[in-house]
């Protein structure tokens, strides 16, 4: 009933303006409300009623109800309630209230859809172009309908120059990025630098855009998108495969078998297991302690190689399809599997105990890159960085799926805020998945693993999902469409979220300790990156264009 | 052995720059090897036998990639960088006795003209980034500028309780004070200054900082400054400076070696001999290689407070006390 409580606290304070609402079962809710009072909506819901922001979302709806539609999503966690405020936007006009001034952590998501879709949010506070690169002309948005997914625009202008601000003053700018070797993935920080001080920094990413959600909206099928969204991100694929198809399947009301249920929990937390001791090795390396970089990846092994023996790869499982799993764990594989447990658990306990006493890495992380509650709830930070800000949301407990309400674990968390807990939090939350795979292969019963789904996919409807990801909440929203194929689909990886936080954490900190404290987001910038084109730059010493990358590309395939 | 002069001066430098050479390229080895033991994996193993020709197929490597100089970079000042840095090991060698009689040049002022030479290799480090007109090199130059200050000074400090001891500069005859049993070792003259073991620790990371290895090797912090000041050198540029890091490790453990571990005297009393300096330095530098797979990186400022807070202080301690017993006695 929390749902419908919920609903009638805003009816009881908006009244005519709540358009009409939709409470497909008693953890969603879609609200559909007036345009005008969406700043005040988002206020009353962000302020007084406490819900922790996660995205928003904007599709062009225009063949269908004529106008465009942005969607804010909020977590009502200790209610276990994810909820959905949707307004439609006039297409002749398409101008919005900036809700980035009541809820800051909305800055990125707001200027995604204005690049995307053309929505304009008026009084937004840092109305620039995130995601499109740098020469793509103004007023194109890729993400409408009337765009084409193969379509380059005619004016795309290689040598436009994109405009960062200026820095302050008496600060020199240092490039962090695109390359970098503590980066595995191409992202640009400015950072301004007052001798070995950061002092802010002006972020420009979006580099690996391999526009996944356009081609999903236009070219792929429902059972086609899991393999895409796999691909989303090379550490937690896993991740984004299951959370489309449970978005999928709460859209269209669809409940997977129990055992393929259980293999997905299990599947997913394989994934967080080698995750986590990647991150922690990763962690290692980057403050110069290879040693124990190298300890982890050993440890880590195994775990790679039994996930290739279930489902035929070292990571992009290709787990699930609309309704159940691909691959299965046959008895032979259980007991392996256990055995690979019962080793990992062995040969990570003495590491973590003897990191937790370690007096170098303490001295080196703690107090280092802090967020604390405040900015967690501000930024929209999630995961273990708001775990070990001691902010307890864990999507698993607080938004219940696949068998997550049927086993036994604990949310770690601690309460420092810097990159010391971080690397506690993930360090043990090892052990809980440990015991979360071991009771999955107790509890597994034999049956059926893909529900046999005869009917078409109902059309329009809305879906929501939010999956546990290492990073934190990964969460998916679907509208289902027609030809087989979802209207529109929106990822919102962790990083996404937990990179909004990064220029708070680095400010007057020692530039030394910018690395480290990018790195204990453990950032994903392809999971953040899903949308269009790539954006190729080489700066003065210009040796290929981007045009003649492009003939190079073609010219290959064909 | 009596060659005429002019002969045996080009022999030992030819041999000083093969020892460099050969010794650079094989603590490289060395080190991979030990890295992957102390890490549970083997280490290189694919080129000759255990790896051994790696050091080779690294140099044809180098070698063959082209040497870039960036554009706006100093050319002059980015080419010497390389040389000066390799330059004074070699020449510092000159003065150390590996045996009684193998030693390239028996000065009086030895001690002098190893530190004079030594910190060349600062300097030289400090041009090569400069002179990158990188952003990264220059905040690596500045860097290894404030640190070795702050650790030549706790070294020089040592130092000088140590000669106040032996009373000479000349490293052949500071060895040969410490004949006969370990015990006459200046690592172990507790007689004169009970703190002796603590100056040779002293000594000893002074001379990590000095060769900017881990964990004080804030210059060239990968995760922070890519290469530091390296950043913008290719090939064998990149090559030299990396083999000089190794050369003046073989120094450092050297010279600790002369002062503080008798040199090629045998802890016996008798057998003494090239084979037991030898034996000491590879000691030493396994040391450093295992100090470096052992601690995680330290942050920079907290690098210039050990040596500001608690190295200049204790070393000016074990200097006054060294003072006092030497005129008590």
């Amino acid at each position: 009933m929390v749902a419908r409580d919920k609903l009638n606290l805003l009816k009881d304070k908006f009244g005519p303006a709540i358009l009409r609402a939709d409470l497909p079962a008693d953890d969603r809710l879609f609200v559909y409300i007036e345009p005008v009072v969406v700043r005040d909506v988002c206020r009353y819901m962000f302020g007084d009623m406490d819900a922790r922001y996660i995205i928003s979302i904007g599709a062009d709806d225009r063949p269908f109800s004529g106008k465009f539609m942005v969607a804010h999503n909020f977590a009502f966690d200790p209610e276990k309630l994810l909820v959905s405020v949707l307004v439609h936007v006039p297409a002749d006009n398409p101008k919005l209230d900036s809700i980035s001034g009541v809820v800051p952590a909305a800055n990125w998501a707001e200027r995604e859809i204005r690049d995307m879709v053309g929505v304009e949010f008026e009084g937004h506070c840092y109305p620039k172009r995130l995601v499109l690169p740098d020469g793509w002309p103004d007023g194109v948005h890729p993400l409408r309908k009337d765009f084409a997914w193969n379509e380059v625009p005619k004016d795309f202008d290689d040598e436009r120059e994109f405009k960062f601000d200026e820095p302050p003053a008496g600060c020199t700018v240092v490039p962090f990025g695109p390359f970098h070797p503590t980066l595995d993935e191409p992202a640009h920080f400015r950072l301004y630098v007052e001798g070995e001080m950061v002092r802010g920094c002006e972020y420009r990413g979006f580099m690996v855009h391999r526009g996944i959600e356009k081609l999903a909206e236009s070219v792929l099928t429902y059972n086609d998108i899991p393999m895409m969204a796999e691909r989303i991100c090379g550490i937690c694929g896993c991740v984004h495969n299951v959370a489309y198809a449970q978005a999928v399947e709460s859209a269209a009301a669809i409940k997977p078998p129990p055992r393929a249920e259980y293999l997905r929990t299990v599947m997913l937390e394989i994934e967080r297991l080698h995750s986590h001791l990647l991150w922690v090795g990763l962690a290692c390396h980057i403050v110069g302690f290879d040693t124990l970089f190298m300890q982890s990846f050993r440890i880590r092994e195994p775990i790679m190689w039994i996930a290739e023996k279930i489902s035929g790869n070292r990571k992009t499982y290709g787990l699930c399809l609309i309704g159940g799993v691909r691959c299965d764990i046959t008895p032979e594989m259980r007991t392996e599997l256990r055995a690979v447990l019962d080793k990992l658990e062995a040969e990570w306990r003495p590491v973590v105990a003897a990191v937790l006493k370690d007096k170098n890495i303490q001295k080196r992380t703690r107090g280092i890159g802090v967020a604390d509650k405040a900015a967690c709830k501000r930024s929209g930070l999630i995961g273990p960085v708001a775990r070990a800000a001691g902010v307890d949301i864990d999507c698993r407990r607080d938004h219940p799926y696949a068998v997550y309400d049927r086993v036994r674990f604990n949310v770690i968390t601690d309460d420092g805020g810097d990159v010391w807990s971080r690397v506690v939090v993930r360090a043990k939350e090892v052990f809980e998945a440990i015991e979360i795979i071991r009771q999955c292969l107790d509890k597994m019963e034999p049956g059926p693993i893909q529900l046999d789904i005869k009917d078409e996919l109902p059309i329009g409807r809305l879906g929501l999902s939010s999956v546990e990801a290492p990073r934190g909440e990964s969460h998916h929203f679907v509208i289902t469409g027609e030809n087989n194929r979802p209207r529109r689909w929106r990822v919102r990886a962790p990083t996404y979220q937990n990179l909004q936080g990064v220029p708070a954490m680095i400010k007057d900190q020692q530039l030394a300790d910018m690395t480290i404290s990018l790195g204990s987001i453990d950032p994903c910038f392809s999971c953040t990156d899903r949308l269009e084109t790539i954006d190729l730059k080489s700066g003065a010493t210009k040796v290929w264009t981007q045009e003649e990358l492009l003939k190079l590309v073609r010219a290959k395939k064909a | 052995m009596d060659f005429p002069e002019p002969i045996r001066l080009l022999a030992f430098l030819l041999g000083m720059m093969a020892f460099v050479a050969v010794n650079a390229a094989y603590l490289v080895w060395a080190e991979r090897k030990g890295a992957g033991r102390f890490q549970r994996r083997p280490g290189p193993t694919e080129v000759g036998w255990a790896g051994l020709l790696q050091p080779v197929a690294d140099g044809i490597k180098l070698i063959s990639k082209q040497v870039i100089v960036p554009p706006g970079a100093d050319p002059i000042l980015f080419r010497v960088a390389p040389l000066l840095v390799m330059a004074p090991a070699m020449m510092t060698l000159a003065v150390i006795p590996f045996s009684e009689t193998l030693v390239g040049r028996d000065i009086n002022v030895g001690l002098v003209f190893v530190f004079a030479f030594g910190a060349i290799n600062v300097m030289a480090i400090m041009m090569g980034g400069w002179a990158s007109r990188n952003k990264y090199a220059i905040i690596s130059a500045a860097r290894v500028v404030s640190q070795d200050v702050a650790y030549e000074i706790p070294m020089l400090l040592v130092v000088i309780t140590l000669l106040m001891v032996t009373g000479t500069m000349n490293l052949n005859e500071i060895v040969q004070q410490q004949a006969g049993w370990f015990w006459h070792w200046n690592l172990f003259r507790l007689d004169v200054n009970p703190l002796m073991p603590v100056t040779f620790i002293i000594f000893f990371i002074c001379m990590l900082a000095e060769t900017n290895r881990a964990p004080f090797d804030m210059a060239e912090a990968e995760s922070e400054l890519v290469a530091g000041a390296f950043t913008e050198y290719a090939g064998m540029g990149f090559g030299v400076f990396f083999m000089a890091e190794y050369a003046n490790i073989v120094v450092g453990c050297s010279l600790a070696t002369v002062l503080f571990l008798g040199g090629w005297q045998s802890p016996f009393g008798v057998g003494s001999g090239v084979i037991w300096f030898l034996l000491k330095m590879y000691a030493l530098v396994f040391t450093v290689i295992w100090v470096r797979w052992t601690f995680p990186r330290t942050q920079f400022y907290s690098l210039l407070n050990l040596s500001w807070k608690i190295l200049i202080p204790i070393s000016m301690v074990t200097l006054v006390l060294t003072c006092i017993l030497l005129k008590l006695t």
